[in-house]
């Protein structure tokens, strides 16, 4: 970890489903315009750390600070607006809006600001270009997950929550939807992305923290984890 | 009477009903949960108008009714924020049952507060615009019904060119399809499902206004409004916004159509048959519940 | 008493006791006028007990009890009226004529979503009041009838005043202990799980749709007792039984006594009647008073009041759980099920070219996989992979696009889940899937012989109680075999996930299946509670059970299965032992991706 201010710093959280413990204890700071791996296997708690910094559920111990700024206790809608943008997993666009309806709901700005950050979008994507009247629920699957993340770029985050943006995509689309993430962080987004792709993750992070049962059982430098079997990460570990 | 008259008469009944209908489903998609007060809601704003004509001096007015007609939509609007924060907001995450009998709650108190306040016996506004028939190409209109219509037709313009042009409109449709993905990209989801509610009690308070010029308005009469409201909408689909207008025109033309042969109330009766026929054999609706939703 | 019993018995003592001192208390010193106004109370109670059956126990809103209630006020009138039919025929023939029609409407709209149902019974209950004032031949039409006999039996008039409200007080009495009677048997038990969990239930061979409409005949049947005895006792008939306004003050009072307890008709229908004279300012407006104080109950106390004592009590008496012990069996003690101890090499489970869509989404595109008795299956596959439409196909929650399902031979395809259950397969859920207000030990025993059960046990016949007796013995012994013997008696909502899965496990055992489908068994587990549950799962197969295990813990599943599938984007890519599979270079590939270097 350099110097750099931090964009998220992770102390202590604690995040509970009724009687069941998604998160113990879990605590870790992220740099600006970084991108962190967030490996494990499932029900790990990796869906519930992204979903806890986004407010969606609450902490009962704990807290996340962003930018310095304790959001612990803030709501969704305030942390969209701070700078914190969420790409759930199964990517859950909105499917009556059309493609355009779906960035430009996430922008707010005036009318001039949200072409330009749309205009960035699809430059990123080109693949949307054509599709942008269509209903959402026409799209397929890569698209879809390209407009989800689009979705959240409208709102210029300073953090980017991915969840599993990999599932059902097939792997050639995979490797250039992680090319274009990677190119988010040295623009200015940090990203934060859970994976079971364990190896098209670490081929994009820098640093990966190993989730297991709730707790980070490891925390380094990509090239460092990939090399610890112990860590059974392809899930199909020894024996 | 003439059958331009008839189709006239239709229309106007129709347009009255789908303002109600249409609100009906904008809060059944912003809540996910059926307004039983939505009937209510609609006498509701006959009775404001009779109110509020009798505290303003409209005789002298060319469109009497028509100058009414915005305060009665804001009060009804008012009502629908209240509603909202009362008999839905507490219970979001509960089963829809649970505000469907919050709903029921409302609707009840709405119903004994009129019959309270004004009695149970009939009550007339007063008309939208001044004057009686008009003369179109040698047959013989009502104004009135031209009028219902002609308002009607504004409103439903104004609301569409909101849902679809403006990013109020289409943060209202989002947060309608997905509450939670929509918190979490921005968008103020609480106080947009008040306003939804605020449109749609508005939009049926105005419908109160214009129906009770024409048809009397009574203290009981919100639960035919509610039965009519809800078979529109299912008629054109659960949850589809074109399908409750076509909906509601289906209903007012079977209305007027029975009601020339049979007394109202059979007219009444043979409507909700009709409604079980078409429960049995396509609940669906003619638009069914929009494809391909869930992606 | 079994435990439970005594504890329900405990729970319902208090209001009962109280309900049955103000019925006392209300009748002595009670002159005609209190009197006849305790008496439609009665009637009312008896509409409220049936309207619980299905609003509350089933969770459907009907809007149809109102019609009920004017039906049998209608029909036992006429037939006294214009027949001179005295009250021992009429009764029956009117709580016939509305459960003729319960049948009729309910054959049609109760498998509706349950706001077309809540709505089609809004437009029964109108049609019939449009019939009732519009055929004024037969009914008088908007004025009514007057001068309805009392109740006329076998020619002696039951006396005015006081022998009036204990002849409908008896009746009160006589639905009271149907009622309670159908909420303390397995049938009662298994309407808990319907709707708490609808799937499982179905998966635990309840058939739905039957109970749905069993709970809206009975309660058809309670409304129209109600509105015969109501008719009687007024003397006159007229469309106001027949209004919205009767719904609307059952439906308040089931709400704000409480919809769930059976001492909650009764305290709603006292409560309601009585308020309005008790409050004289209320008098025009009480329905006002009503409509908020349903508002307030629905927000604040969902269960109304018998729910608020029930909870308090609750909280005197305690939890009566006794400690969970646990007995955990070390791996090395149990040997590894390698080959099914059973000659018998034919498929249990056998599944052709599945295939099904969502919308535009191939969940399965042709799956083919079989399962042998005493065979151990283990699912694998990356996230989207079809595991759990898989599963939810076999246990029957939809039907196929395309393929067949053969179960022992025969072709399952197009039998719902409930007749699935009952044919032999069981299946557990993630979240593990258990009535929270029942105890553990009642959770299984209405798998047990809860399929068997009738609506009929709502009549204490004889061979009930045995029959009840022995699901409670099955289900203790499959509590013992799944590893929760100590849980038997605590209720479902306080169960630890752990617990929750084995009861969930001992609930698929019980119902004796010869497949049993495990979506994610070990999930959340410690270590030492996935050893145990891996012996456990041994010892069934061993008994010649087959068993698919749906899980993403390879350490978990590896040892555990004797043979491995994997699915990727809905097809099989790929199946054998367990080491073949994972060592297979399609398997990895589609776990990692590729450059994949392991």
């Amino acid at each position: 970890m350099s110097g750099i201010a931090p964009i998220l710093c992770v102390q202590h959280l604690g995040v509970r489903y009724g009687r069941i413990e998604a998160l113990r204890n879990v605590s870790f700071v992220q740099d600006q315009r970084s991108i962190v791996a967030l490996l494990g296997p499932n029900g790990a708690g990796k869906s519930s750390l992204l979903r806890a910094a986004m407010g969606l559920v609450p902490a009962v111990s704990g807290s996340v600070q962003f930018a310095y700024r304790d959001v612990t206790k803030e709501a969704p809608e305030s942390r969209a607006a701070l700078g914190i943008a969420y790409v759930p997993e199964g990517r859950r666009v909105f499917p009556g809006l059309t493609a355009r309806e779906n960035l430009d709901v996430a922008a707010f700005a005036p009318a001039a600001e949200r072409k330009r950050r749309r205009d960035r979008v699809l430059a990123l994507f080109p693949a949307l270009e054509p599709q942008l009247e269509r209903r959402a629920w026409q799209l397929s699957g890569g698209q879809q997950q390209m407009l989800a993340i689009g979705r959240a770029l409208m709102t210029a985050p300073k953090l980017l929550l991915l969840d599993e943006p990999s599932i059902g995509l097939a792997p050639v689309l995979v490797e250039q939807l992680f090319a274009r993430v990677a190119s988010l962080a040295v623009e200015g987004t940090a990203v934060l992305m859970a994976e079971q792709n364990t190896a098209a993750a670490l081929s994009v992070a820098e640093r990966a923290i190993v989730l297991r049962d709730g707790r980070i059982v490891a925390d380094g430098a990509a090239e460092a984890i990939r090399k610890r079997p112990e860590l059974e990460l392809s899930d199909l570990g020894p024996g | 009477m003439s059958w331009a008259q008839i189709a006239i008469d239709g229309l106007a009944l129709g347009a009255a009903y789908a303002l109600v209908a249409l609100g009906f489903v904008l809060i059944l998609n912003a809540a996910g949960a059926v307004n039983f007060a939505q009937g209510d809601l609609v006498m509701a704003g006959g009775f404001a108008a009779i109110a509020l004509a009798s505290a303003l001096p409209l005789d002298a007015l060319p469109v009497p009714g028509l100058v009414l007609a915005p305060l009665v939509a804001l009060a009804g609007g008012g009502a629908g924020w209240i509603v909202a924060e009362v008999a839905y907001r507490p219970l979001r995450h509960r089963p829809p049952v649970a505000v469907f009998i919050a709903t029921i709650a409302v609707g009840i108190m709405l119903q004994h507060g009129a019959n309270g306040i004004f009695g149970a016996a009939e009550r007339r506004t007063p008309p939208l615009v001044s004057g009686d028939a008009v003369v179109v190409g040698g047959v013989t209109l009502s104004l009135q019904s031209l009028a219902i219509v002609a308002t009607a037709a504004i409103v439903i313009l104004l609301l569409h060119r909101l849902l679809e042009r403006t990013q109020l409109g289409r943060r209202l449709r989002a947060a309608a399809e997905d509450p939670e993905m929509a918190r979490a990209i921005g968008i103020p989801v609480r106080r947009l499902t008040a306003l939804a509610f605020a449109l749609g009690a508005g939009l049926a308070a105005l419908a109160g206004l214009l129906l009770a010029n024409v048809y009397f308005v009574t203290p009981t009469a919100g639960l035919a409004f509610m039965l009519k409201a809800y078979i529109a909408v299912t008629i054109g689909g659960w949850g589809s916004l074109r399908g409750a207008v076509i909906g509601a025109f289906l209903v007012a033309l079977f209305e007027v159509a029975a009601g020339r042969l049979f007394s109202a109330s059979l007219a009444d009766a043979l409507l909700y048959a009709a409604l079980l026929l078409a429960l049995l054999f396509k609940p669906e609706g003619l638009f069914g519940e929009a494809a391909g939703r869930r992606a | 008493m079994s435990g439970r019993a005594r504890i329900a018995a405990a729970r319902a003592a208090p209001l009962s006791l109280a309900a049955a001192a103000a019925v006392a208390l209300l009748a002595a010193g009670a002159g005609a006028y209190e009197l006849r106004l305790l008496a439609i109370a009665g009637c009312y109670a008896l509409a409220v007990l049936g309207y619980q059956f299905i609003f509350g126990r089933v969770g459907a809103l009907s809007l149809a009890q109102g019609a009920f209630f004017g039906l049998g006020a209608y029909a036992s009138a006429l037939l006294a009226l214009k027949l001179g039919w005295d009250f021992a025929r009429s009764f029956p023939a009117a709580i016939a004529l509305a459960v003729a029609l319960a049948a009729v409407v309910g054959a049609t709209v109760l498998r509706l979503a349950s706001h077309y149902f809540a709505l089609a019974t809004l437009a029964v209950a109108e049609l019939m009041h449009i019939l009732v004032i519009e055929w004024v031949s037969l009914t008088g039409g908007g004025n009514g009838l007057p001068n309805v006999p009392g109740f006329v039996l076998f020619g002696w008039a039951v006396p005015r005043g006081w022998p009036v409200t204990a002849f409908v007080w008896a009746f009160a009495a006589l639905g009271i202990a149907l009622a309670a009677n159908y909420s303390r048997s397995l049938y009662g038990d298994g309407a808990r799980l319907l709707r708490a969990e609808p799937l499982a239930a179905a998966a635990a061979g309840i058939d739905a749709a039957g109970r749905r409409l069993a709970a809206f005949l009975l309660s058809a049947a309670f409304g129209a007792a109600g509105g015969a005895l109501y008719v009687h006792t007024l003397g006159v008939v007229s469309p106001e039984a027949m209004q919205f306004d009767v719904m609307v003050l059952i439906l308040c009072m089931a709400v704000i006594g409480g919809r769930n307890a059976v001492a909650g008709a009764i305290v709603g229908a006292l409560l309601l009647v009585h308020l309005p004279e008790w409050f004289r300012a209320l008098e025009g407006w009480r329905y006002l008073a009503y409509g908020a104080g349903l508002l307030l109950v629905i927000v604040a106390a969902p269960e109304g009041i018998a729910g608020a004592v029930e909870a308090l009590w609750r909280r005197r008496l305690g939890n009566t759980a006794a400690p969970s012990g646990r007995t955990l069996v070390p791996d090395a003690a149990v040997p590894a099920a390698r080959a099914a101890p059973f000659a018998e090499d034919r498929a249990i489970l056998a599944v052709q070219g599945l295939a099904i869509a969502f919308g535009g989404n191939r969940a399965l595109a042709g799956v083919t996989l079989f399962v042998r008795p005493g065979e151990i299956l283990g699912l694998i596959g990356p996230n989207g992979s079809g595991k759990t439409t898989l599963l939810n196909l076999l246990s029957g929650f939809h039907r196929p696009d395309a393929g067949r399902i053969f179960l022992d031979g025969r072709d399952a395809t197009r039998d719902p889940a409930w007749r699935r259950a009952r044919a032999g397969i069981a299946r557990s859920f993630q979240h593990g899937a258990l009535a929270g207000d029942l105890t553990a030990l009642d959770n299984v025993a209405l798998a047990a012989y809860g399929i068997r059960a009738r609506a009929a046990d709502v009549f204490r016949l004889p061979g009930r109680d045995a029959k009840r007796r022995r699901a409670r013995d099955a289900a203790l012994s499959a509590l013992a075999k799944a590893g929760a013997a100590g849980a038997a008696h605590t209720m479902g909502a306080d169960l630890a996930p752990a617990e929750r899965r084995r009861v969930e496990l001992a609930r698929a055992l019980v119902a004796e299946p010869r497949v049993i489908l495990l979506d994610e068994p070990a999930a959340g587990l410690s270590d030492a509670e996935k050893a145990a549950l891996r012996s456990a799962l041994r010892e069934i197969a061993a008994r010649g059970i087959a068993i698919v295990v749906v899980d993403h813990g390879m350490p978990f599943l590896i040892p555990l299965a004797s043979r491995v599938v994997c699915l990727d984007a809905g097809r099989v890519i790929a199946a054998g032992a367990p080491a073949d599979v994972i060592a297979d270079p399609e398997v990895r590939r589609a776990y990692l991706g590729a450059g994949a270097v392991l």
